[in-house]
Order: structure tokens, then sequence, then C-alpha cells
């Protein structure tokens, strides 16, 4: 008799258990995602993406920094809202230099008010987690856009899921501007790659450049229908202080290795690192 | 060399102060001396002085007669805490004997008198009827210069007394106004200023502890505790803070300060101690409670009105509030210049026109600094540009290739220049200065004069917008102009995408 009781409480206890499993935890940002019919609307519904997920933004290298930034900023830029008007730029003191600071003029001219992005600056990944953490609890910030060098140990998978189940408890969007080729284990919603793209000549002047186009590849994360796998890349245009389609691009020109959890040195990235170096 | 300091044991060998120290060896020839280490006493007697605020909120170093060593505390509406001015006298230099040091002490109703009292005749109170009491010491009490002691005395005038009668305009005339003022101020005739080492706090509470502590979460308890009563404090008045001074006074003389600032005024206790508790964070390694903390005070400035609003149903809420909280916490953990936010000032110079100020020590905007905004500007600037090598066509045309970090860019569009040069329209602007020519310069040949131009601000940059072959674009300048120079240094300033 007890021991019948026992099971039943046992056989309760792991459906409950399957239950919370099962169910998405971060529902809204699912459902919000694709909702267009067309391809087109497809992308543009991703690019509005919902508030409250965790988003990786990586660029090959350091010296592509600013086109992760930028398109960082234009997603958090949707996300202003009079209730949350504020975006948060975080880097490690030391690192400025590395890859410079955010300049209020380009700002302007990048549609994005200045005086809406505060810069914090802090000594180390750990206290730089928890400027994160910190400001998604917040209810008036927008978004975070946090940049970090190299892969420190504090900025794991656990702490990666600890971030994404904040951002969506909190309702503010994380930015994590990351470099590199090699491709952590993480608890991101959806994950970029960002790499700056010839830009269109203005119409007054051949040999001047103009407005900036970036090559994005959607590495993680569903869009409608659509997954990572089955549109490789494209190239968005920025134009009149809104993003753009401009060409669907089915082939990348170098495609990153990613899919390797594990950090360490992989054929396809050291063979970069050659070419670089010669 | 000469003795600035004796002990008891050296004084009764006969030694004294200024005498020169070969004299002294060779008196007693087994004497010790120490090199006098003036900063370091500075330092100590400056935090011996802050311990003191345990007396009385107005502690100072009086630093007109030696930079330490004299100590002044405002006793005013305090000695009633202690009995009477005698007991207080009593009170604070038996703590002091006990602990060891050689302590002399007055009280009087003026700095001047109190001084005096101390130095010549130790352990009075004197409340009224100074210009007796002072009338018997040595004009030396009177705080003044070597010089006028040696004038004074050899004109008789050996007491202060003597000087009350006397014509003070001849004093003067003989002795400068320094003397007139001083005698003013001991008999308190003019008043005097003292400058209070910590800041006043009208609002603020304590308390003391019968056995000292030394761990910092106790001590973060106790300010929130502090911080509960300083909130109802305020409340009642309708009034909000924005800085915040926790005081831990060890028991070895030493006072520690934490100091927080909020970017709006408040009183709300769980804000408050979060900010203690983020700023302990960031020190816990300078963070040393000797022998123990036994007492604690939780202080309030920049006290503003702040009256109650109505939350909930009926509240507007714009979030700003929220914002300015968060700024709160994080700058004081991570440092107040740590949280900034891009100010806008008058200036073309581009690492000039944008400052970095603390979000939470906001200041106006400057109506006119709005310049540079029909000229494209990159979305990142470096904090220090970077030199690169640029290689271009012709010597002032755009940059066709660069190298930067030792990996070489080839440039296939270019728009540019754009020059920044010497902002000499503005009013904190030095000219151009001209001075002679030194000999030893050689005279380049295209120069005729004798005449060397000193800039003293930036020379001219022509800025480049370039594009590499993948799509990078940098923001790059060449200092100085061919004309000036022979060869101008390139550097990268910023990025595009």
């Amino acid at each position: 008799m007890r021991n019948a009781a026992r099971l039943q409480r046992l056989t309760d206890l792991r459906e409950q258990i399957a239950a919370i499993e099962k169910r998405p935890l971060l529902a809204d940002g699912v459902a919000l995602l694709g909702k267009g019919d067309d391809e087109q609307s497809d992308w543009q519904a991703l690019l509005k993406a919902p508030a409250g997920l965790l988003q990786e933004i990586y660029a090959d290298d350091l010296r592509d920094s600013t086109a992760s930034f930028g398109f960082a900023l234009g997603l958090a830029r949707q996300l202003i809202t009079e209730a949350r008007p504020a975006v948060l730029f975080l880097q490690l003191t030391h690192e400025a230099q590395e890859t410079g600071l955010p300049y209020a003029l380009g700002l302007r001219h990048f549609g994005f008010d200045p005086e809406r992005l505060i810069m914090g600056r802090m000594a180390n990944p750990a206290e730089l987690c928890w400027a994160i953490e910190e400001a998604i609890a917040c209810r008036a910030v927008a978004g975070v856009v946090a940049e970090v060098l190299g892969t420190p140990k504090v900025l794991d998978f656990t702490a990666s899921r600890r971030l994404s189940l904040r951002a969506a408890s909190g309702g503010a969007s994380v930015f994590m501007l990351r470099y590199g080729l090699e491709r952590e284990a993480t608890a991101a919603r959806l994950r970029w790659r960002i790499a700056p793209t010839p830009s269109r000549p203005p119409p007054f002047d051949d040999q001047a450049p103009g407005d900036p186009r970036w090559q994005v590849t959607l590495e993680k994360g569903r869009l409608g229908k659509r997954t990572a796998e089955t549109d490789v890349s494209m190239i968005w245009g920025w134009s009149e202080n809104e993003f753009e389609l401009e060409q669907h691009r089915p082939e990348p020109t170098r495609r990153a290795f990613y899919g390797a959890p594990v950090f360490g040195t992989s054929s396809s990235a050291l063979g970069y690192g050659l070419s670089k170096a010669g | 060399m000469r003795l600035v300091a004796l002990d008891q044991k050296a004084t009764r060998t006969g030694l004294f102060v200024e005498q020169s120290l070969s004299d002294a060896r060779a008196l007693c020839p087994g004497l010790q001396v120490r090199e006098i280490d003036r900063a370091y006493l500075e330092a100590v007697f400056a935090d011996f002085a802050d311990w003191h605020s345990y007396v009385s909120p107005i502690v100072s170093v009086h630093e007109d007669a030696a930079p330490f060593g004299d100590l002044i505390i405002d006793i005013a509406g305090v000695s009633h805490l202690f009995g009477d001015e005698n007991q207080m006298l009593q009170a604070v230099s038996d703590r002091l004997r006990h602990l060891g040091f050689t302590v002399n002490g007055a009280i009087a109703g003026s700095v001047g008198a109190a001084w005096a009292l101390s130095h010549f005749s130790p352990g009075r109170v004197v409340l009224e009827n100074i210009e007796m009491e002072l009338a018997d010491l040595p004009v030396a009490a009177l705080r003044i210069s070597e010089e006028q002691v040696t004038g004074l005395m050899h004109m008789g005038l050996k007491r202060i007394g003597q000087l009350y009668d006397r014509d003070r305009k001849a004093l003067q005339a003989r002795f400068g106004a320094s003397l007139i003022l001083r005698l003013d101020q001991a008999l308190g005739h003019v008043e005097e200023r003292i400058r209070p080492r910590l800041p006043i706090a009208e609002r603020y509470t304590e308390r003391r502890l019968a056995d000292p502590i030394g761990m910092i979460d106790d001590v973060l308890m106790i300010a929130h505790d502090l911080a509960i009563r300083l909130g109802l404090q305020l409340e009642a008045e309708g009034l909000g803070a924005r800085s915040f001074h926790l005081f831990l006074y060890r028991v070895d003389h030493k006072v520690m300060t934490l100091s927080v600032k909020a970017s709006r005024a408040t009183r709300d206790v769980g804000h408050i101690s979060r900010l203690f508790a983020n700023r302990a964070e960031r020190l816990t390694g300078e963070y040393d409670a000797g022998f123990g903390i036994d007492m604690i005070r939780l202080a309030a400035s920049e006290v503003n009105d702040l009256t109650p609003t109505q939350i909930g149903a009926f509240g507007t809420w714009d979030g700003t509030q929220d914002l300015d909280q968060l700024y709160d916490r994080m700058a004081s953990r991570f440092g107040l210049l740590s949280v900034t936010r891009s100010k806008p000032v008058n200036s073309y110079i581009p690492e000039q026109a944008i400052q970095l100020e603390p979000v939470i020590a906001r200041t106006t905007d400057d109506p006119f600094a709005r310049p540079g905004f029909r000229h494209l500007r990159p979305l990142k600037l470096l904090p220090n540009p970077e030199p690169i090598r640029v290689m271009a066509m012709v010597p002032d045309g755009p940059p066709i290739t660069m190298t930067w970090r030792q990996v070489t860019y080839r440039f296939i569009k270019a728009s540019g220049p754009e020059r920044i040069g010497e902002e000499w329209g503005r009013s904190d602007f030095v000219l151009s200065k001209r001075i002679p020519r030194p000999v030893n310069l050689p005279k380049a040949d295209e120069e005729d004069s004798d005449y060397l131009v000193i800039r003293n601000a930036i020379s001219s940059r022509d800025y480049y917008i370039a594009e590499d072959d993948s799509g990078r674009r940098f923001w790059l300048f060449r200092d100085g102009l061919y004309e000036q120079t022979k060869n101008p240094g390139w550097y990268l300033h910023g990025f595009f995408s």
C-alpha cells in the first residue's frame, strides 16, 4: 500500500519535471519570430526581434569590431521605447584601445541618439557579467551591448544560460559582441556572424564610400520555417536609418568554423591564421 | 642638523630642542637619532585628527605654526555630553595619555587663546576674562614669527599684557599687521575660521559598539541599520540626500571613510545600503579594520527637498528613476568614472568634441556644442590615434595602402580630405608665439625670418575616409601639412564599419 503510494508520487513528480522541461521557457521569443509569409518579411521580422533575447554577434577579427557594433546598435535601436529609453555599452577598460570607444557624433549620423547610449567600463570579465545582469534587471533598459574579447572563463555555457534566462524574465535584450572563428557552446537564442562588405558608391561620387553594408549570417536560431542551415548569408544595408535587405547570398565567401562546443585549434581556424600571417 | 623632538629620557640628560646634532652627540655619546619624516607625521596626524571627530564633528589641524601637532576641535554644543568643559578636557586628554601620548590641552573662547594656553599654560579652561588670563603669558604665545618675538623682546615687551595699552598703529608700523591680527584673534575681537577636515553633515546617525568589530559584513549590517534610522530622519523632514558617507572609527585612531553618490536625492534604505555594499566590494583589498572598529557613523550631505510621490495606480512612471538607481549601483561598484555619457563640447577637434562625463554627476550641455554635424564622423573612435604607415599616389592625395597592427590594407575607395586645424576662434586658444631663433638651430632655406613660431594647439590634420577591398572603412589623418613638415605622420583615428 505504502509502496504503491510512493510509486504514484514518483511518477507524478516525473511528469511535473517533464512538463517543465517541455514547456518553452522563452515562449514569447519563439512565437514572434518569423510571422511573415515571404522571405523578405521573414528576415525583416527577425531584425525586429522581440526583446528579452540573448544574442551573440560574431566578427572574424577585432578589426571588424565596428561592423558588429553597428549591427548590434541597429538591433538595439528598435527595442527602444518610451518606457525603456536606454541602451548600455559595456566593455573592459583596457580593451577600449583595441576596438575603440563609441563616438557620439558618429552615432548621430548612424541614426542613434547618443543621449540614449551609456558607456560602462569594467576591470575584468566577472565584473562585466555582474554589470550585464544588473542592467537587464532594470526595467528601463532596452538593451545591453557587451563586448568580450577572447574567451574568458567566467563566460561559459552556464553564464550564458543564466544571462539568457535573466534577459527573458527582465525583458531587455543582450547583444554579446565576440570575435574569432571559434564558437563556444552557448545558450544564446540567436547567433550572428557579421562581416563588412564593400559599400555602393553614393550617387555623386564613384570614388567615395557610401552607406555601410554588412554580410549577415544567421548561424544559430530559428527564423520561422527557416533555420540557420538553409539560409546562409545575405547582405544588409543601412539606409535612411533603417536596415534593408539588399541581396540574398546563398554562398558565403569564407565560411566560419562553427559547431565546435569545445575551444581548441581547428584546421580551418589554423589555415585562416596562417593566411593572415603570410 | 638640529634636534626637533626629544623623549623624556633625553630631556633629563640636558639636551634641548634646536640644539645642533654634533653638540648633542658630544654631550650624550649613546644618543639614538632618527631623521624626521615630516610627510609621514603629517599624514598620521591627519588621521589622528579625523579620529577625534568622535568628540565633535568639526575637527581641524592647525597648520599655521607647524604642519602637524596642533589639533583644534570646535566644541560648541558638545561639552554638555561630557558633563562640562573641565570634564571634557579631562576625558579627552586622559584617553590619549592612556594610549601613551604626551598631551597638552586647553579650552578657551577663541582659537588663539586656546593655542596660547595649551602651549604655555596647559590643562585650563578659560571661558571669560580672556584678557586677564593671557596677560601673563609670553608674547610667543601669540603665534607670531621668530623675528617678531625677538623684536618685541628688544623693546622690553615680554608679556602679552604689556601689549594691551600700546599704540596699535605704532605696533603695526614696527612689527607688521600680523601681530595686531594675532592679538585680536587671541582676545576674540576678530573671528578666526577653522577649516574642518571632514565634510560637515548636519544629518547623521551613529552607533557606538561595546566590542570592536572587524568583519566588513558586520559593518555593512550596521550601515543598513543606520540607513533605516537616517532614512526615517530624512523622511520626517521631507528631505533626501545625494551623497552618503560612512565613517568607521578604528580603535587605533584612524577613520576610514566610504562615500557613495546618488544621481538624485534619495532616502531609500535599500538603495543606500546596496550602494555601500557595492562600494565595499570594491575596497576588499584595502579594507583594514586594524584592531577593530568601535564606532560607525552614517552621514548625509548634499541634502535637498524630496517630497513624497505617489506610486502605483495613478503615478506616472518614466523609467528615469530606475535608470538613475542602476547607474548609482554601477558607479558605486566600479567607480564614478566608469559609467559615462557623451557630453558634446563646442570644439571641432574630434577627440575634444565629445567629453565622457560620469552619468551621475551630469552637467548641463553647452547649447553651442553641435559642430561637425554636417561632416561624416566614425561610429567608433580610438582613444589614442595609432600610428600607421600609409602610401599615397600624390603627396596630398587620398591614401592607397595602409599598414596597421602589422596588417596591410589596400584601399579602393576614399574621400577627403577634411582639414581640421587650430581653433583660433576660441577664447581659450593661445595664439602662436614668435620667439627668437636659437643660434644652434639651423635655418632652413625657405625660412627667411630670425624667429621661430611655436604653436600651442594641434597642427592641421587632413582626415580621409578610406574603404578597403573587403568593406572596412577607416578614418585616418595626416598630422601636419607637407609644406610645414618634411615627412608628416599618419594616424588611424576611427572606424565607420
